[in-house]
């Protein structure tokens, strides 16, 4: 626990910055209440895990994970892989839409 | 045979200073002529205006692909029957054309090559070899310059080349569709002047049309 105390510190602070950014696309208008909600407890539970790493016992064990450091860094690798896909996805569909609104445009105004 | 309703397709990107001339030359082959500018910042749209034939503008930069699409989309709404694709950075001599329209008679695209010039940038004659490799290897489909812009085809073959790419990938997926299609397909020579080394396809977008093809190949249905 002592030397995991420095990352802890740093996921803590990592974890208020994400929940005070999140409040502020909320006051802006630009989430949901819905989208509020979900992304406050993920930083909630993230908190609370960096907090308390121990409460991932039984999930390390259950996986023959050594450290909760590594089960962090797996889940964070998944979570970038996954969020690349998606990203990439929406990128794409944006694009096609841009493709056809540019293209109605022009044969509109020719 | 006489073939009617032959419609000119040439995009166009940032070409003020060429644009009049291709059109005027143009002209002496194809009536209906189409200019999509897309989204240029300077006066393409306006010196294409000045020369009375139609022009479509993008609002913002899509890439010469999405261009000679809305080009394309648009002569075919219109009962095309063959479309000619050119560039409008004086790189394709519009005199070419009638070879063009000659060989499209018995086929459903016509390609243009380039013959091989001094003056084509050397990384530009390996990219392009190399890319008229892997296309030969992917889809069987032997040519010779498959970067070229310069070509015809058919409205029956456009409905099914019509490709997805925005950008310069465009041409390597007309020839990959023409090979899954089993189109009719001929190649005629044609002069090329490098005008600007910093326009075209760059190593980069080599590197992007050969995983492309790859994609294509195995994965997209397109």
């Amino acid at each position: 626990m002592a030397e995991l105390l420095g990352i802890q510190i740093i996921g803590i602070l990592f974890g208020f910055f994400l929940m005070y950014y999140t409040f502020l696309h909320y006051k802006r208008k630009e989430f949901t209440v819905k989208e509020y909600g979900f992304w406050l407890v993920l930083w909630a539970v993230f908190l609370i895990i960096t907090l308390f790493p121990g409460l991932l016992d039984p999930i390390l064990k259950s996986l023959s994970i050594a450290r909760a450091l590594d089960f962090f860094i797996i889940i964070g690798f998944l979570f970038l892989v996954g969020m690349i896909f998606y990203t990439y996805t929406i990128v794409r569909k944006n694009q096609k839409k841009l493709e056809e609104v540019v293209r109605n445009i022009a044969v509109k105004r020719k | 045979m006489k073939i009617n309703n032959i419609w000119a397709v040439i995009p166009a990107y940032n070409e003020e200073k060429t644009i009049a001339g291709i059109i005027k030359e143009t002209k002496r082959h194809i009536d209906k002529i189409i200019v999509v500018d897309d989204g240029s910042k300077d006066n393409t749209s306006k010196a294409a205006k000045e020369s009375n034939v139609l022009v479509l503008r993008h609002v913002v930069n899509l890439g010469k692909g999405a261009a000679l699409k809305t080009g394309c989309d648009f002569a075919i709404k219109n009962n095309a029957k063959i479309i000619v694709a050119l560039d409008a950075d004086a790189q394709h001599d519009p005199r070419e054309i009638p070879k063009f329209l000659e060989n499209i008679k018995n086929n459903d695209i016509v390609f243009g090559y380039r013959k091989l010039n001094k003056n084509m940038p050397l990384i530009l004659k390996f990219g392009n070899w190399f890319i008229n490799k892997t296309i030969n290897f992917l889809y069987g489909v032997n040519i010779k310059d498959s970067q070229c812009g310069y070509r015809a085809f058919t409205s029956k073959a456009y409905k099914k080349i019509r490709w997805n790419a925005s950008d310069y990938s465009m041409e390597s997926e007309m020839i990959a569709k023409t090979g899954r299609y089993n189109l009719r397909y001929k190649e005629v020579p044609i002069q090329t002047i490098y005008s600007d080394k910093y326009k075209g396809t760059t190593i980069l977008d080599g590197v992007k049309i050969v995983l492309n093809m790859i994609l294509w190949r195995f994965i997209k249905n397109g």
